[in-house]
């Protein structure tokens, strides 16, 4: 499994973990669950996965080609729903006069940044599993 | 950059490893820099790569690009 597999799963992880402790705190802390975005931050280590080890190529030229087509992927996906919730779902939620309360404003960041981050993990897990067998 | 893979681009990647005293997909990774994945996908010609990594590849073996990469149908291996 290459640093990129590594930190893709890493991130889904830590998507996982956000979304069911905000599942399980959600019926009983309401709006307070919504603390549990914080895991997000655990983001952050990803890039340990690409500490330089001595004699082994952590990312080479096939790597940042599929970390690149993930990433493009990942934010038209993420605009196309930008667009989506900005444009369509908070018009017909609220009204074209209506106001947004500021813990959705304030939950979009972090959606919006779990939409980029997942899509580019799947990305780029699907790409290596479209890759070849990994036999000698 | 490498891109997506001509369906007639070819390459001997594997038969030049093992004419060089069976050398591993390691060992060539190890030698032009890039993971033993990514050598595992260009003999499956998944991944068509750089034009640097294409020279490296060929130095490696002592040979000429063209001696590694083809477009259009790979030569016969075991010529009757």
């Amino acid at each position: 499994m290459t640093a990129l597999q590594k930190y893709a799963w890493y991130n889904l992880g830590v998507i996982a973990l956000t979304l069911s402790t905000i599942g399980l705190l959600y019926p009983v802390a309401g709006k307070g669950a919504l603390g549990g975005f914080g895991f997000l931050g655990l983001m952050g280590l990803g890039p340990l996965f690409f500490r330089k080890k001595s004699g082994k190529v952590m990312m080479d030229e096939r790597d940042e080609s599929i970390a690149k087509r993930s990433w493009n992927f990942a934010f038209a996906i993420f605009w196309v729903v930008a667009v989506m919730f900005a444009a369509l779902v908070s018009t017909s939620v609220y009204g074209s006069e209506g106001a947004v309360p500021v813990w959705i404003v304030q939950s979009s960041v972090f959606v919006g940044m779990i939409v980029i981050y997942a899509m580019s993990s799947i990305a780029i897990l699907v790409q290596y599993g479209r890759g070849a067998a990994d036999g000698q | 950059m490498g891109s997506k893979p001509e369906r007639s681009m070819k390459n001997r990647i594997r038969r030049l490893r093992f004419d060089h005293d069976e050398m591993t997909q390691q060992e060539l990774a190890d030698r032009v820099g890039v993971s033993r994945q990514t050598i595992i996908a260009l003999e499956a010609g998944k991944y068509l790569p750089s034009l640097p990594l294409a020279f490296r590849l060929a130095a490696t073996f002592g040979v000429k690009i063209e001696d590694v990469f083809q477009i259009g149908e790979p030569e016969a291996e075991n010529p009757a």
